[in-house]
């Protein structure tokens, strides 16, 4: 293999078409590996890191487009970019359509009254210095960017009330405006419930229950993970308590947090005992009296704050009983084999794997992962499992140079297979995320896998158990009821949440045990 | 605090300006929102001392 490098200087693609061209190159036959991006310091770190670093790509600047492979010849090299300019063409979309594209934030607003948000997804660096072009300008922000240092949140947080206009993020991976999925947001239809919340995909849930059970959401409001930290003080939470209260479309409010700083608490619990409105609240960290203390509903996780929202508007939403999840559990437990005992969840993000973990651990004991509710359950290697294990493919170590699994699914892919091929897995646990930038079919993604990883098993006389859950409404372009479908259609245990799937994997785990000790 | 102009924006048709990936935008436009797309690329091709003295003399827009 010899590394084949091609630069167009003055050539801008955007960060995340980058992370999407280097997947494309990493799919073609004949690349052992491949990398595209910007000539930059960092995208040139990480050549230098994975072997693909020339003397030409040292000498081009940040305004050079560059794709770099190691690849079997020269021919293979270039269909393979050949199929990276395919995947960065403009979508046909039928008709032709110019838009024009301005160079700064400031020139789009003065082109554009009625622009009145603005949606920044740069690196974490140069977040600050948009926020602020856009909120001089008059415009609310969404901020996706992440790894802001956290006095830069501070002072766009600070910003944005001084000006009366909203800073969702940075980190912001959800939030629904006027009826607009923002970011990686599901589509949701309106309703009475205004939500704010710290977690994007908590937001996500409780929003896609809300939307399954007949009713929906007025507004969403993302504050990004690190808004309720001791250094941002809790701004956005603030704000959006504010504005979800004076908001006459928004009845009722639902607020979520996994945990707060010691400093924030005590702020945004008074400001709670204040509100107007109803107010259920899931804040993972805080005492169930301390919530109580303030008037809200106490929400012990995220299926049970959408369940005490519906039954403020007297509505039910029905998930599976101890009893029926019992029963699953021994129905799939009566097809594994003896060698198989554990369970393996390879997920697309770290709330829902977190959550997981929390379910599964009273059932099965200790998991180990690449981020552990313990230090001493790390895993050495996140591509070996050892025992009961959950990797979130949403970190780093697997993002670095790729975009998030919610995105580009192949990130995630590795591991059904290698997991099925472990004769002690009995179980792979499996998330899926719907969002409109999202992939248009994740579960059609997988699903040729998901046949192998058993065909495989079955030659060797063991039968893997999938267990999954989708989160996304029927609004969503995948449209969550067609994925699940495909799931069930596949032979995949499919579960109402994260929670329940996880609750399911732990059940047919502690029924195998038991099984095996005592021979029943 | 004043919410006149949260309350404002949840009253209005939402335009969205978007700095970053064209992903996001496309994906407003297909549930039919209008965006506006401004070509971000980093000041200075990055160069950080370069940035410094572009904001030290205003440059930076």
């Amino acid at each position: 293999m010899d590394i084949f490098v091609k630069i167009e200087h003055g050539r801008y693609i955007d960060s995340l078409e980058t992370l999407l061209a280097s997947t494309v190159l990493n799919e073609q036959t004949g690349v052992e590996i491949g990398y595209a991006g910007m000539a930059t310091k960092a995208f040139k770190d990480i050549l230098a890191d994975i072997g693909l670093l020339t003397d030409d790509i040292s000498a081009s600047d940040g305004n050079a487009f560059v794709i770099a492979a190691k690849a079997a010849t020269q021919a293979v090299f270039d269909a393979a970019v050949l199929e990276v300019e395919k995947s960065l063409a403009p979508e046909e979309s039928g008709e032709e359509t110019v838009q024009t594209v301005y160079p700064t934030v400031k020139a789009a607003a003065e082109s554009c009254p009625k622009a009145n948000l603005c949606s920044v997804a740069v690196p974490g660096e140069y977040a600050l210095a948009e926020v602020r072009k856009a909120l001089n300008a008059g415009l609310h922000c969404v901020v996706f960017s992440n790894n802001v240092p956290l006095s830069d949140e501070r002072k766009m947080k600070e910003l944005a009330w001084e000006k009366g206009l909203l800073c969702m993020g940075p980190d912001c991976g959800v939030a629904n405006i006027n009826g607009a999925a923002l970011v990686l947001a599901s589509i949701n239809a309106r309703g009475p419930f205004g939500i704010c919340g710290a977690s994007g995909v908590g937001i996500q849930h409780v929003a896609a229950i809300l939307h399954e059970a007949g009713t929906g959401v007025s507004q969403t409001i993302g504050t990004g993970g690190n808004d309720l930290k001791n250094e941002v003080g809790g701004l956005m939470m603030l704000m959006g308590i504010d504005a979800l209260e004076a908001d006459p479309e928004t009845k009722y409010i639902a607020l979520i947090a996994r945990r707060i700083g010691d400093r924030v608490e005590g702020p945004i619990l008074e400001r709670i005992a204040k509100c107007k409105k109803p107010v259920v609240a899931m804040f993972m960290s805080c005492e169930r009296k301390a919530v109580e203390q303030t008037g809200a509903i106490w929400a012990s996780d995220l299926d049970d704050c959408a369940v005490k929202c519906l039954s403020l508007i007297g509505k039910e939403y029905r998930l599976d009983t101890d009893e029926e999840i019992s029963r699953r559990a021994a129905d799939a437990v009566k097809f594994l084999a003896p060698c198989q005992k554990y369970v393996r969840g390879a997920f697309s993000g770290g709330t829902f794997m977190d959550e997981a973990m929390r379910a599964l651990i009273p059932k099965v004991g200790d998991v180990t992962s690449n981020l552990p509710l313990k230090p001493e359950w790390k895993l050495a290697d996140s591509a070996v499992s050892v025992k009961n294990a959950c990797v979130d493919y949403g970190e780093e170590e697997f993002t670095k140079g790729r975009p998030h699994p919610a995105i580009d699914p192949g990130v995630r892919r590795p591991a059904i297979l290698r997991e099925a091929a472990d004769a002690e897995t009995a179980v792979i646990l499996l998330d899926f995320i719907l969002t409109p930038p999202g992939h248009m079919d994740p579960v059609g993604y997988v699903l040729d896998d998901i046949r192998k990883a058993n065909e495989q098993a079955h030659a060797q006389g063991r039968h893997i158990v999938f267990v999954a859950s989708v989160l996304g409404t029927d609004a969503d372009f995948q449209n969550v009821s067609l994925q699940r479908q495909k799931l069930r259609d596949a032979g995949v245990l499919v579960c109402k949440s994260n929670h329940q799937a996880a609750l399911l994997a732990g059940e047919i785990i502690r029924q195998k045990k038991e099984r095996d000790e005592n021979g029943v | 605090m004043a919410c006149e102009k949260i309350l404002k924006l949840f009253q209005s048709e939402l335009v969205v300006v978007n700095v970053g990936p064209k992903l996001f935008a496309e994906a407003l436009e297909k549930q039919g929102y209008k965006t506006v797309q401004v070509e971000w690329k980093p000041v200075a091709a990055g160069d950080r001392e370069m940035q410094e003295i572009l904001e030290v003399l205003g440059g930076l827009d």
